[in-house]
């Protein structure tokens, strides 16, 4: 495929990196020479000097025709006109970096009315991974969609639940006011798409997909949901200490931030009122100690070093915390790190390059669809495929149970105007939704693949 | 200073007191009573003001000059608003004049007379028309219906609102001027019209609605609203005395139906609950310790809810005589006074939103004993207040504090009542009017030495204009050339 990187920083070098190895054209764009030629010297790219946000440039990088167009420079708005401009020249899907809190505000109405494909946020997602790690126990598998607002995770059916032995339709009943639902099922080697008649047993694998609150407030109906962490300490009030404690505030978690600039404190107490802000160097382990930060049941070290992250998370470990997560971009030292005993390090950078991978690499296979994203899950068995609804596709604004579905087809949430629905019989899908579809058995390149052949 | 602009200023708002000092003249008029001593007012007003007016001068006002000027306005306005009352002769002395229309200006509603049903209808009817110019302020009156006066008058409008933050709703001041005096004139049309059709007759409706939306109460019968006896009377009496307690600008944003903005107000959410809570705990007193005070259930609620109205919005109307409620009851009425009704609203007090700030930067600062790094920014209505602006507001509580001090220390000379000393001061810098004991509802300020009765004026103005503004005329530096 065509891909086209603007910006050649730390998240544009390194996709170019995974997508020329995984033989992909890419040409990267940057007006910085010495980055340019970093690149040109180490990848087996194209690249051209200039501004990504100049329809010259696109055009001698050959936006025409290209199938991807990422903006990833350093700057929101020269973004935006990137993806802007490179959807004018016939770009077919472009993928800007907005980061900036004031945009996500309205990030869907700002995406739909710059043709914005696909959002990308760093922050925000490792914000995301990190409340995560701090919400379900490990060996469950997490995936997201809708930009973090929907989540699917498997969990095995224990003896004691009260989901077992009643079918779906009874437990809906009980469970309807919770906005999530049952969405596939392994039992041995097979792979159910459930229906209201399906029972639960013991030893099923479910999967359940909703909101991150309907999830957590099912985990707690099933007595499942150990809440480990009450109260938490976050070190470096950056973007990502901003979005996460936002989270955590939902969560009914104890967010405390150490910042070490007064004017940064002082946005972040305006930002977060239940938050406890302290102004500090939160590398001073007399100011750690003075705070009480043992008595936490997690730290979290988002400082904008690397260095200081790592080490201050080790000196969190050994003071005896229990959840230790360091934020790090640079791979090298994960090594050390991990030696030492820190198991939780993250690289906003890796996640933001996975997650555009994952949708270049759900193209490759779907060529033509608007899919946003592609997950498989139930050993490969199932695919969960967020959808982008244009004018194009069928049955616009028909109620779910008229919808002529195939089999094994579950429709099971949809973007509405910036708010989640997990939809029932009265639903509608209507142009410019998302929606995740779950398949089992069943090939689906585009949306419309979902409806019974006429 | 620029004494000009302010000599000028003053001179144009001299003017505009002639004019307005035209309405009870007719009113003498019509009535048939002696209009000379409006007439005679009117002259001397135009005499000294003319010549002020016409000094040429260009119109730079800054925080200073606006202060000044505000706080000089209403000293001339109340010297010369007291002359009709004075050449009338139903008053004993010049001082008495002088605190009846401070009371009505400053929308305090204290008043010196015993008997008031037998005064004439037009010094009635200049009693009340002052508290009702004096409610929206003088100034803003200016600015609103004058052409164009200059470009930098946000710092008069700033020195006269009440509030601790004073915003436009428009981007132009004279605009803004112009809309708040629409809604307060429409909210006096709209009482007069409830209470006419209530049964009460025309002359007293007007009076009385002029009294309650400046939330001033100066009454047309010596035993206030209770003289009619009629429930429906005292429910929109209580009703426009509550809606006059509001910020005006939430009437703005109601009719421009930005209802989010309205919702986001903490100052009145709180004012609701402050209100609701000192109803429900009067009401728990007086049947625990007295039963019902005369009549039914209904009839007690309907007496509580309309002096909690009267004392929180600093309106000091009267339907029942609250010297005869518990000990429990006056104290609540008496934090009530402190309290006041909301910025940017007609009524007194240290306002609402200064009383929330107040208690948020004392939880700010006791949550820095535990943790003494934290960083914390107050709020209010979900934006952060900047500390300028909380450091004022903690000022202006310090000099509250010790204008309220000293002014009861020098009415005790007069030897009354701790309880009517304490709340004489509070009703008057409140400007809330009738306090507890012998200045209660049913009684007055008569008893007052003349010196008292001055220092109870300047309590009343130092309310009025929010302290600063009367310090500031009075601090030496103010008055210094460099």
């Amino acid at each position: 495929m065509k891909i086209i990187i603007i910006g050649a920083g730390k998240v544009g070098f390194t996709l170019a990196q995974h997508l020329s190895m995984e033989n992909h054209e890419v040409t990267i764009i940057d007006r910085n020479e010495t980055a340019i030629r970093h690149a040109s010297d180490a990848l087996d790219v194209m690249c051209i000097k200039g501004s990504g946000a100049s329809p010259a440039t696109l055009k001698a990088a050959g936006a025409e025709s290209a199938d991807f167009v990422l903006a990833a420079t350093s700057l929101d708005e020269v973004n935006m006109l990137c993806s802007l401009m490179a959807k004018q020249l016939g770009a077919k899907y472009t993928i800007a970096r907005i980061r900036d809190v004031d945009y996500t505000v309205d990030l869907s109405a700002f995406q739909r009315d710059l043709n914005i494909d696909m959002v990308i946020n760093p922050e925000y997602s490792t914000a995301i991974e990190i409340s995560h790690l701090l919400r379900y126990p490990p060996a469950s598998n997490i995936d997201t969609f809708l930009r973090g607002n929907v989540e699917l995770l498997g969990i095995t059916v224990q003896p004691g639940d009260f989901i077992i032995g009643r079918s779906l339709a009874d437990l809906s009943r009980q469970l309807k006011t919770l906005s999530f639902l049952f969405c596939a099922a392994q039992r041995g080697d097979e792979v159910i798409i459930p229906n209201g008649s399906f029972v639960p047993q013991v030893g099923d694998k479910l999967y359940v997909i909703g909101t991150p609150m309907g999830l957590h407030q099912y985990f707690r109906l099933l007595g499942r949901y150990v809440p480990k962490v009450h109260s938490v300490i976050i070190v470096g009030g950056s973007r990502i200490a901003h979005y996460l404690a936002n989270m955590l505030e939902h969560m009914h978690i104890k967010v405390t931030i150490v910042e070490n600039q007064e004017d940064r404190c002082a946005f972040l107490s305006e930002q977060l009122p239940k938050a406890l802000i302290l102004y500090g160097d939160g590398t001073d382990q007399e100011l750690l100690m003075t705070e009480h930060f043992t008595n936490h049941d997690a730290f979290i070290a988002l400082t904008g070093r690397d260095e200081d992250n790592l080490l201050i998370s080790l000196y969190a470990k050994q003071q005896g915390l229990k959840k230790v997560i360091a934020k790090s971009n640079r791979t090298n030292y994960e090594g050390i790190a991990e030696s030492a005993g820190l198991e939780s390090i993250l690289s906003p950078k890796m996640i933001t390059v996975s997650r555009i991978l994952r949708v270049v690499r759900g193209f490759e296979n779907k060529k033509g669809s608007i899919m946003v994203a592609l997950y498989r899950f139930a050993d490969n068995e199932a695919e969960a495929a967020e959808f982008q609804i244009t004018e194009d596709t069928l049955y616009l604004g028909v109620p779910m149970k008229e919808l002529p579905l195939k089999p094994g087809i579950l429709i099971c949430a949809i973007l509405h105007k910036g708010a989640v629905i997990i939809p029932s019989g009265n639903d509608t899908i209507d142009p410019g939704d998302r929606v995740i579809v779950i398949s089992h058995d069943q090939v689906i390149c585009e949306f419309n693949d979902i409806y019974q052949d006429l | 200073m620029n004494y000009k602009l302010i000599l000028r200023t003053l001179g144009l708002t001299l003017l505009l007191e002639a004019a307005c000092l035209f309405i009870p003249m007719l009113v003498s008029f019509f009535y048939r009573e002696n209009p000379v001593p409006f007439a005679i007012t009117i002259l001397l007003l135009l005499a000294i003001g003319f010549p002020m007016v016409l000094l040429k001068t260009n119109s730079q006002f800054f925080d200073q000059e606006g202060f000044v000027v505000v706080a000089l306005i209403w000293v001339l306005f109340c010297l010369f608003g007291a002359l009709p009352f004075y050449f009338s002769g139903c008053f004993n002395s010049f001082i008495d004049c002088i605190f009846e229309v401070t009371s009505g200006f400053t929308t305090t509603g204290a008043s010196i007379l015993t008997e008031v049903e037998s005064l004439p209808h037009g010094i009635l009817f200049w009693r009340s028309f002052s508290s009702w110019l004096g409610g929206m302020g003088v100034l803003i009156f200016t600015l609103a219906f004058l052409p164009k006066t200059g470009e930098r008058t946000h710092a008069l409008v700033r020195a006269e609102s009440p509030g601790p933050v004073t915003s436009k709703l428009v981007p132009q001041t004279a605009k803004s001027s112009k809309i708040l005096y629409t809604i307060y004139i429409i909210l006096t049309l709209a009482e007069i019209l409830c209470l006419c059709l209530a049964g009460m007759p025309v002359f007293d409706s007007i009076l009385h609605s002029f009294a309650t939306i400046c939330t001033g109460g100066f009454s047309t019968r010596n035993l206030s609203i209770g003289a009619y006896g009629s429930p429906a009377i005292e429910i929109i009496v209580t009703i426009f005395m509550l809606l006059s307690a509001l910020n005006f600008a939430m009437y703005f944003l109601l009719i421009t139906r930005r209802f989010v903005s309205i919702l986001k107000s903490d100052e009145l959410r709180a004012f609701w609950l402050i209100v609701l809570g000192a109803i429900a705990l009067i009401m728990a007193n007086i049947i625990s310790t007295s039963g019902m005070v005369n009549g039914s259930f209904g009839d007690t609620l309907r007496q509580v809810c309309f002096q909690v109205a009267s004392i929180i919005t600093t309106t000091g109307f009267a339907t029942a005589d609250f010297n005869l409620w518990p000990q429990f009851s006056h104290i609540i009425l008496l934090l009530l006074m402190v309290v006041g009704g909301c910025a940017g609203s007609t009524a007194g007090g240290i306002k609402v939103s200064r009383a929330l700030l107040l208690s948020r930067c004392i939880q700010r600062d006791l949550r820095k004993i535990s943790h003494p790094r934290a960083v914390k920014v107050v709020k209010l209505d979900g934006n952060a207040v900047d500390e300028g602006t909380l450091a004022r507001v903690f000022s202006f509580f310090t000099c509250y504090a010790f204008i309220v001090s000293l002014s009861i220390l020098i009415l005790s000379l007069d030897d009354f009542s701790f309880q009517t000393t304490v709340s004489a001061v509070f009703a008057c810098i409140g400007n809330i009017g009738p306090g507890l004991d012998m200045v209660g509802p049913m009684g007055n300020f008569s008893a007052f030495s003349g010196l008292s009765k001055l220092l109870l004026s300047l309590c009343m103005l130092i309310g009025r204009l929010e302290i600063f503004p009367v310090i500031i005329l009075f601090t030496p530096s103010t008055w210094k050339r460099f």
